[in-house]
C-alpha cells in the first residue's frame, strides 16, 4: 500500500468525471448520469473496503460496520472522521460530515447588484444549476458508502442531504 | 529651490493606517487578455469605463513586460518575448511607483497576470502576489462550478481575497 497520488489530481479527476457525465454523455438525462456516477462509486467503495479491512476480524453487527465507515474508512479517504452519527435503531443511520472535502471549494455566484426584473429568473436558474451540480458531485461518495457496506455484507441505500454546505449528511437505509 | 519642494503643491497621501485599507484595487487577467477579476477597495477617481480601463491596463502591462525584456542590459540571449516565463527566468517586470500609488505585477507560467495597486510606501509585494495566486488555484481552479476563461464569480474566492487584502501592511 505504498503508492500515493496527489490530492489535486484526484480532485480534478472528480470534477472532470462529473462534468463529462453530466454535460457530454448523458446531457439530456441527468438521472442516468447520476446512476452511472453512483455505480462507479459503488465499484470504488467495494474495492476500497476490501483493502482497508484486510487485517481486521469480521464485524459483529451493523452498528460496528457503520462505525468502521465513520472512523477508519473516512479517515483513510479524507483524513478526517465523520463528525456526527445518528441512528433510529431501526436500520437508518445518518452520517454527518461538517466539512466534506470535495465540497469545500465549491462556491456560487454572488448575487448580482442590478435589480432588473427580467434577470430575476436567470439568477434563480444559476443557483438551481449550482445546487444541481453539487448534488451530482455527491452521488460518487454515496456510491462509495454503498459499495463498502455491501462488501461487508450489508445491502443498503444511501442518499444525501445538503441543506447547509459544506456540511452534508449521508442517510444510510439498511435493507431488512 | 521651491520647484523641487513639492510638499505644498501635491501633498503626499497619509501613511498607511493599521486598519488595513492599504490596497486600492486588483486586476487578474488571463493569457488572452480576458479580465477575470477586478476588485476595488478604495478608488475615488475613475476616468474610463470598465472595458476601456481593463484594455488599457492589459495593454500597458504587455508593453512594459516587452520593453523591460528588450532593454535588459544583463541578458545573454534574446529570450522568447511575449511568452510567460517561469519565475526567476528571464527578465520580469515587478512594479512601478508614482508619488500617490504603487502598482505591483506578477505573471505565472500559465499566463495569469495579477496586478495590485497599493499605497506608495508598500514594500516588495512578490510574496503576497504569490499568495493571491495560491488563493486563485485553491478557490477558482478547483471550483467545479467555474468555467476556465470566464470572469471569476466565486464567493469563497472573493471573501478570502478581501480578508487577505485587509491584512496587507
Amino acid at each position: 500500500m505504498g503508492r500515493e497520488v496527489s490530492e489535486s489530481c484526484v480532485d480534478n479527476l472528480m470534477i472532470e468525471m462529473v462534468s463529462a457525465y453530466c454535460n457530454r454523455f448523458y446531457s439530456t438525462k441527468p438521472e442516468l448520469a447520476a446512476r452511472r456516477i453512483e455505480a462507479i462509486g459503488y465499484q470504488v467503495g467495494h474495492q476500497l473496503s476490501e483493502r482497508y479491512t484486510m487485517e481486521r476480524p469480521r464485524f459483529s453487527d451493523h452498528l460496528e460496520a457503520i462505525k468502521f465507515i465513520c472512523k477508519d474508512f473516512w479517515a483513510e479517504l479524507f483524513k478526517k472522521q465523520i463528525d456526527n452519527l445518528k441512528t433510529n435503531h431501526r436500520g437508518t443511520f445518518v452520517l454527518q460530515d461538517n466539512r466534506f472535502q470535495w465540497l469545500t471549494r465549491m462556491s456560487i455566484d454572488p448575487s448580482p447588484a442590478n435589480a432588473d426584473l427580467s434577470q430575476d429568473s436567470s439568477g434563480e436558474t444559476a443557483e438551481n444549476r449550482a445546487v444541481q451540480i453539487t448534488s451530482m458531485h455527491l452521488y460518487f461518495p454515496c456510491g462509495i458508502i454503498r459499495g463498502a457496506l455491501s462488501n461487508l455484507g450489508i445491502p443498503c441505500a444511501v442518499s444525501v442531504d445538503t441543506s447547509n454546505l459544506p456540511a452534508c449528511s449521508f442517510v444510510v437505509r439498511i435493507k431488512a | 529651490m521651491q520647484f523641487f519642494g513639492g510638499s505644498e503643491i501635491s501633498p503626499a497621501p497619509s501613511a498607511p493606517t493599521g486598519s488595513g485599507n492599504n490596497a486600492h484595487m486588483m486586476y487578474i487577467f488571463n493569457r488572452n487578455g480576458v479580465c477575470l477579476l477586478y476588485r476595488e477597495w478604495n478608488r475615488p477617481l475613475r476616468t474610463l469605463n470598465a472595458q476601456q480601463d481593463h484594455k488599457l491596463m492589459f495593454g500597458l502591462l504587455f508593453s512594459l513586460k516587452s520593453f523591460t525584456a528588450k532593454m535588459d542590459p544583463t541578458s545573454v540571449e534574446k529570450g522568447n518575448l511575449g511568452v510567460p516565463q517561469l519565475p526567476g527566468q528571464g527578465c520580469s517586470f515587478h512594479s512601478f511607483r508614482t508619488n500617490t500609488y504603487k502598482l505591483s505585477f506578477m505573471e505565472s507560467p500559465s499566463g495569469i497576470k495579477i496586478i495590485l495597486v497599493t499605497h506608495p510606501k508598500t514594500g516588495d509585494l512578490q510574496e503576497p502576489l504569490k499568495y493571491v495566486y495560491n488563493l486563485y488555484v485553491e478557490y477558482v481552479v478547483k471550483n467545479p462550478l467555474y468555467v476556465p476563461g470566464t470572469p471569476i464569480r466565486c464567493d469563497l474566492f472573493n471573501t478570502a481575497l478581501d480578508q487577505y487584502a485587509r491584512s496587507l501592511a
